[in-house]
């Protein structure tokens, strides 16, 4: 056949749409059998009524409908109020609070090792300051460990922005801004492994006679250089007191070189000494050299720089710190930092008692 | 009439040579499932089956119960669009 033949003229459109009829009808009944094959089949295999279930299961999950239920006919905020046991503390807690209380309780939450940390700090802060003060009263007269209900009053009102200090004291990290550094500097172990509070005092001399023992508050690590005599530093060697005995003469030491915080002036217990009432204010004038007792800012502002390594300095605010060692004695527990012990009157205090 | 069966034959024979038969049955098999029909077609069946009993009903009762009741259960739309296409074809491939 050609298709010459089958040209449309050949057909009307009648014609052609009874064609077409024809050719949908064959195509649905190819379906319609196609269908009955695959039921036929699923029926003489065994699988076409499988999808079916009873009546009676059919009756268990019909739709619910009824108000405060779902579908399925469970209630919605059932377990909201119910209380469950927390297998730590074997507490009893609610259930929406569950999931938090043993985040925390365990220990495992994203929050909780934040907070606990955050809780020692402040708890050594605290008590550790406050058990000290009270304790011994000899190791911490000599320590730095400025953790007095005090300091810890101080360093929230030191923290005045407005407060000169402020940009200063940030340079050699004072007691105020760092307040809750410092107490940490005299409280730990440092690299030498030695903590100035447990030490005592005979011990601490010992070791403080031969090394430099300043702490450096930014790796809070016990200075370990040796003690070398300066001739320059010798000022007033002759002025400090040596009545108190050994214990007064190591803390003189630290003393001088401890003078650092401004808020020693407000924090000292026996503070009505000019000199500490001034140190504030000299802290940062490293060209003051004078060693009177007004002067004995000036020194302690040098201490700071002594950490910096300038001994002579060092040297003069030791010398100086010693004639107002009785004033120091007990300001010492105000002292906030512990700046490296003046090299040169090392020897030459330690000669006096010996 | 030969012409015109011939001309039906002819016209089928390229339906299916090129392809054109295959598409149109799948095109029409997808759109019953779409609407339906096939899910009704199977209810009907088991009524059959019912009817007749599992075990003796055979492929003929099915489709003299089923296929008359199929043709008249396709969906308008779709009849239409395969008539069109039926038909564009035609057009296409008579002349």
């Amino acid at each position: 056949m050609k298709m010459e033949d089958m040209s449309l003229s050949g057909l009307d459109n009648t014609k052609l749409e009874a064609l077409a009829h024809d050719v949908y009808s064959d195509l649905v009944e190819d379906a319609c059998l196609g269908l009955c094959f695959e039921v036929h089949r699923a029926v003489k295999q065994g699988y076409f009524f499988l999808d079916d279930t009873d009546q009676e299961s059919m009756k268990d999950f019909e739709i619910v409908d009824q108000p405060g239920v779902d579908i399925f006919g469970q209630v919605y905020n059932q377990w909201k109020n119910k209380e469950c046991v927390c297998p730590n503390c074997s507490r009893s807690i609610a259930a929406s609070r569950f999931a938090p209380h043993l985040e925390k309780c365990l220990g495992m939450g994203r929050n909780s090792s934040r907070i606990a940390n955050r809780r020692i700090a402040s708890s050594n802060n605290t008590s550790k300051s406050e058990s000290d003060q009270e304790d011994n009263d000899d190791i911490n007269d000599n320590d730095w460990s400025y953790g007095s209900e005090k300091k810890a009053k101080k360093r929230k009102s030191e923290k005045n922005p407005n407060s000169p200090r402020r940009s200063k004291s940030l340079k050699h990290k004072n007691g105020e801004l760092s307040s809750s550094v410092n107490p940490d500097l005299y409280k730990y172990n440092y690299s030498s492994g030695i903590s100035y509070e447990t030490l005592g005092p005979e011990e601490l001399r010992s070791i403080l006679t031969t090394q430099c023992g300043v702490v450096s508050e930014h790796t809070k690590k016990m200075c370990t250089r040796s003690t070398l005599p300066n001739s320059d530093t010798m000022l007033e060697n002759d002025s400090y007191d040596a009545p108190d005995g050994q214990l007064i003469m190591s803390r003189l030491q630290w003393d001088g070189s401890s003078d650092i915080s401004p808020s020693d002036s407000a924090s000292s217990k026996a503070s009505t000494n000019n000199s500490e009432s001034k140190r504030p204010k000299k802290k940062k004038k490293p060209s003051t050299l004078s060693l009177t007792s007004g002067g004995g800012g000036g020194e302690r502002d040098k201490g700071q720089e002594r950490e910096r390594g300038d001994r002579e300095r060092v040297a003069g605010g030791g010398s100086g710190s010693g004639s107002s060692s009785s004033q120091n004695a007990l300001g010492l527990s105000n002292r906030k930092k512990r700046p490296k012990l003046p090299v040169p009157p090392a020897p030459s205090i330690y000669d006096d008692l010996n | 009439m030969s012409k015109e069966s011939q001309m039906r034959a002819a016209i089928n024979q390229k339906l299916i040579e090129m392809g054109e038969r295959e598409r149109l049955k799948e095109l029409l098999r997808a759109k019953l499932i779409e609407c339906g029909w096939r899910d009704q077609l199977k209810a009907l069946c088991k009524e059959v089956i019912k009817e007749k009993g599992i075990e003796n009903v055979t492929v003929e009762d099915l489709v003299a119960g089923v296929t008359p009741k199929g043709r008249a259960l396709v969906p308008d739309s779709v009849k239409k669009e395969l008539l069109q296409r039926i038909r564009a074809f035609l057009a296409q491939h008579s002349t």
